[in-house]
């Protein structure tokens, strides 16, 4: 019995092939699973001729399947009836009946056992409920779109279908007949109980309505791509919704999705074959980046030729809003190198990502520091001046969510935020809760009040300051000072197949790092991350030379702002020291298992030998020496003999898994 | 504005309103017309009467009647009024078992691909063949002209009003039909509810086709027909006779008769047919 109402709708394994006019075979879609519970409402959101249609004609009947199933309440849906009805996106009304014959035409015909007064009592009851009596007589020609799609709605749901299958049902309304007639809708849908599946691609529409939201990649050869759980509690209202927490990342989730979708399509129409050149196996290189001050040696390695010094001719920026939009890029092979956070070469790698082990190597540092974490101005103003404030606020109110954001699993600042908290005896996955969220969205959304705090890198810390909307409560100094920042990162086999221009690559890179850190160049590489096609902001938010005050001018306690350092002595030398310690602490909080083979994945994602030919090559040998030994704020050493015994000797920590990661040797090609 | 004010107040009939509301639409028409008449006039001979001459032969008594009257009967010899409402007969006939058969027809080749494949080639074929050219072949077959007249117009009426409705019933919107589908409506119903009404909009463009394409019929077939009463007649007598100004006034009747019956058919359509589909 529970299974049915589990499995009320069961989509199984669904494949649809289209004859093409030509001769061809179309795979439009391809093994879609899919339950939908009793009651639920779930929408499909893609893109155009992504097949969401093509699926709900599946569920309706008026479509087969080519392979697979769709069974509802335990029966084979094989033709279509009317305990599945259809609102179609262009209303669909017969123009010749007047809305009242409309609605009755089903109902006579459906519900043919009733007397034909209660019939009419059916017909006028719903035609009540979309609130349109007035309209009764009407042929559907003297409507509104807004009052046609009602009286579709009222034709579909007198019937009492066990599902209600809406096809982009206000896709051709105007903005506020559109609002309208979504809270009208689920509050129909919340009266009858009824399980709707809709087609959608307005992503506001797909958030306030739905329980599950899934999201199709394009075709050919669609598939479920992800299925968002919305957890926004009912009755929803349409202006109040915005401001629950999950509004907006679930928002920004499919927007991404969708975007990446499109992104996708346009890259794999633009990969091309390698141009060798100049003795480089690959001269047009995409190089991924997210808008922050630490993406500057990127700009500047391209606004100032130092790409093409090295024969890298053709380099392309690719900006990407998130970390999760790097990862994408280099698992799909859109990318052939990115500035990453530090961790992700050995997330990657240990298969943070979905649990698809991905090698990843990096042989260049290319920033270290210049990240904070900033809390709201109001617990500045409550007194919170450090960590110990924090957690006696957070004791003093346990029943209160305090969120705090970082940006990605693998990045420094959420190493760095947990460690910070876990020092100061917070939980932070039990007594605050972490969400990832895109750097440019932080102070917008610490504005927005949906969230308490962040670690994030620069400019947003010293932004959110200068708006007096945050203010730093601790700098990376004060945690690690020296700590790696961002590195360059490429795929294993990308480096196995491109020696060289991996070599050119981290050399054009290693001299932008040098003129970065040249003081005397300060105001220009400001300038030049802060213009359209990087940061985009204001340049006196990008701090790139002298420390500035104004970031912790709070008169009570003066802070040293973490300028990014991006060259000199064991700065941009790749280090399995940090690597391990960042591994340590992903295995700590479960991102990751702990490989027992540590040593050889280390050696494996460190690429010291390209940075030392590079350095070398470019007469800066003086720079390889490593660093010393990690010195934290809590004055603990790091024991890189023994790392699981460090692990073990944490106080709070996730049960975290020790296994043998086992990844394919890379063919020499 | 302030002179048509002024003006309804000075008199009771507001010219210039009517003049601003109709002028533009009644004048044109009418300079046309008489400009047209000019030119006529202006290229009249004694073989090819000008209007004048026209209008004076029609009120000129011979025989002992007047041609302006429509309604007037002596002997066999019958007012332009009865010659039109001989032809019309027919044609209501006609046209009547055209559009029966044609929608019939029209119908079940629309709704079966099958049908419709093995009938479409045919109905091409035939549709192109001249309604003159059925004139001999009908004679030839039915001995008498009456019959052969009435299958003249229906040979030419069915073609347009089959071809129109096959097409208005394969275009029946896919949206429809799916809304039949989940209903799972029956037959009959389907059939009153959603297939006629939604091809009723290219069965009235058939009609209105038909009607014109009859008319033009019933006057080729009653030339080649002697002595049957009937406008086509009425002309090839006129002209047999060399009263050039009777074939005249007789080309006003069918001309305007045309006219009226394509209105006409164009009328009940725009009654019948819901604003939405037109």
């Amino acid at each position: 019995m529970s299974n049915i109402t589990e499995n009320f709708v069961s989509i199984e394994q669904i494949s649809k092939v289209f004859n093409l006019a030509n001769g061809q075979d179309y795979i439009a879609l391809k093994g879609i699973d899919l339950q939908i519970r009793k009651g639920e409402f779930v929408s499909l959101i893609g893109h155009s001729g992504c097949g969401k249609s093509t699926l709900l004609n599946m569920i309706s009947g008026l479509d087969g399947p080519t392979d697979g199933m769709v069974l509802l309440d335990g029966q084979k849906i094989s033709r279509p009836g009317p305990d599945r009805m259809v609102v179609f996106q262009n209303y669909s009304l017969l123009p010749w009946l007047t809305v009242r014959e409309n609605i009755a035409l089903g109902v006579d015909e459906v519900m043919s056992n009733l007397s034909k007064g209660e019939r009419q009592a059916i017909v006028e009851e719903n035609i009540q409920m979309v609130g349109l009596a007035h309209a009764a007589n009407k042929p559907p020609g003297q409507l509104s779109g807004g009052m046609k799609q009602r009286v579709a709605i009222a034709r579909a749901l007198a019937l009492r279908p066990k599902v209600l299958l809406l096809d982009e049902p206000f896709g051709a309304l105007d903005a506020l007949t559109r609002g309208n007639l979504q809270e009208q809708l689920m509050r129909i849908c919340e009266e009858s109980h009824v399980t709707a599946i809709m087609v959608t691609h307005d992503v506001d529409e797909a958030v306030l309505l739905s329980d599950r939201i899934v999201m199709l990649t394009n075709g050919p050869a669609s598939k479920i791509g992800g299925i968002l759980e919305v957890d926004i509690p009912r009755p929803r209202k349409r202006m109040a919704v915005v401001n629950h927490p999950s509004y907006y990342s679930l928002r920004s989730e499919i927007i991404y999705f969708l975007n990446q979708q499109k992104r996708v399509k346009k890259l794999n129409a633009r990969k091309k074959t390698a141009v060798a050149k100049h003795g480089l196996e690959k001269v047009n290189l995409e190089i991924g980046f997210v808008p922050l001050t630490a993406c500057a040696p990127l700009a500047v390695a391209r606004e100032k030729g130092f790409f093409t010094k090295h024969g890298l001719d053709e380099v392309s920026l690719v900006r990407e809003t998130s970390w999760r939009g790097i990862v994408d890029g280099m698992a799909g092979g859109y990318l052939d190198a990115a500035q990453m956070p530090s961790g992700m070469p050995v997330w990657m790698t240990l298969g943070g990502n979905d649990n698809r082990p991905l090698p990843v190597v990096s042989a260049l540092t290319m920033t270290r520091n210049g990240n904070a974490i900033t809390l709201d101005r109001r617990f500045y103003e409550q007194g919170i001046h450090t960590l110990a404030d924090f957690k006696r606020m957070l004791q003093d109110s346990p029943s209160q969510q305090h969120r705090l954001a970082m940006v990605h699993p693998s990045s420094m600042h959420n190493m760095l935020l947990r460690y910070w908290l876990a020092t100061g005896g917070i939980d932070p996955d039990h007594d605050v809760l972490l969400k990832t969220i895109p750097p440019a969205q932080m102070v917008v959304d610490l504005q927005a009040g949906s969230i308490d705090g962040f670690c994030v890198g620069e400019p947003w810390n010293l932004r959110a300051a200068m708006e007096k909307v945050g203010f730093t409560i601790a700098t990376d100094l004060e945690i690690w000072p020296g700590h790696p920042g961002k590195v360059l990162g490429v795929r294993e086999d990308w480096a196995i197949a491109y020696p060289n221009t991996h070599i050119a690559l981290t050399k054009a890179l290693l001299e932008a790092c040098q003129y970065c850190a040249d003081p005397a160049n300060a105001e220009e590489v400001g300038q030049i991350v802060a213009g359209r096609d990087y940061v985009s902001t204001q340049p006196e938010y990008i701090q790139i030379g002298a420390p500035s005050a104004i970031a912790c001018d709070l008169e009570e306690p003066m802070r040293e702002y973490a300028h990014h350092l991006f060259y000199g002595e064991g700065v941009n030398r790749p280090s399995r020291t940090e690597h391990l310690w960042q591994m340590v602490q992903m295995a700590r909080w479960g991102e990751i298992p702990f490989p027992r083979n540590w040593v050889e994945i280390l050696e494996r994602v460190c690429r010291v030998s390209v940075f030392s030919t590079a350095a070398r090559e470019l007469g800066l040998s003086e720079i390889t020496y490593s660093r010393g030994a990690i010195q934290l704020f809590d004055g603990s050493t790091f024991n890189t003999e023994d790392p699981l015994g460090y692990l073990n000797s944490l106080a709070i920590k996730r049960d975290f898994t020790v296994a043998d990661v086992i990844i394919d040797t890379p063919r020499i090609a | 504005m302030t002179t048509s004010i002024n003006s309804r107040n000075s008199s009771g009939i507001n010219f210039s309103e009517i003049w601003q509301k109709y002028g533009t639409v009644i004048v044109p028409p009418i300079v046309a017309v008489i400009i047209f008449c000019v030119i006529w006039q202006i290229f009249s001979s004694d073989s090819f009467p000008g209007p004048v001459k026209v209008l004076q032969e029609s009120f000129t008594e011979r025989d002992g009647v007047r041609l302006i009257d429509p309604f007037f009967i002596k002997g066999n010899n019958r007012g332009l009024f009865w010659q039109v409402f001989a032809s019309l007969q027919r044609v209501a006939i006609g046209y009547s078992l055209a559009a029966i058969v044609g929608i019939t027809l029209g119908i079940i080749t629309g709704a079966s691909p099958i049908m419709h494949r093995a009938m479409d080639p045919l109905f091409q074929f035939l549709r192109t063949v001249p309604p003159l050219a059925w004139v001999p072949i009908s004679l030839a077959a039915l001995r008498q002209n009456e019959p052969a007249a009435l299958f003249v117009i229906f040979i030419t009426a069915v073609w347009p009003i089959l071809i129109n409705t096959s097409v208005g019933v394969q275009q029946i919107p896919q949206d429809y039909n799916n809304v039949a589908k989940v209903l799972r409506l029956s037959r009959p119903k389907y059939f009153f509810k959603i297939l006629l009404p939604a091809a009723l909009p290219y069965i009235f463009t058939g009609l209105r086709i038909s009607v014109g394409l009859s008319w033009l019929a019933i006057i080729a077939a009653e030339i080649v027909m002697s002595g049957v009463t009937g406008i086509g007649f009425f002309i090839w007598d006129s002209y047999q006779n060399n009263y050039i100004a009777e074939i005249i006034l007789a080309l006003i009747y069918i001309g305007a008769i045309g006219l009226i019956l394509d209105r006409l058919v164009a009328y009940i359509g725009r009654l019948i047919v819901p604003d939405e589909q037109r």
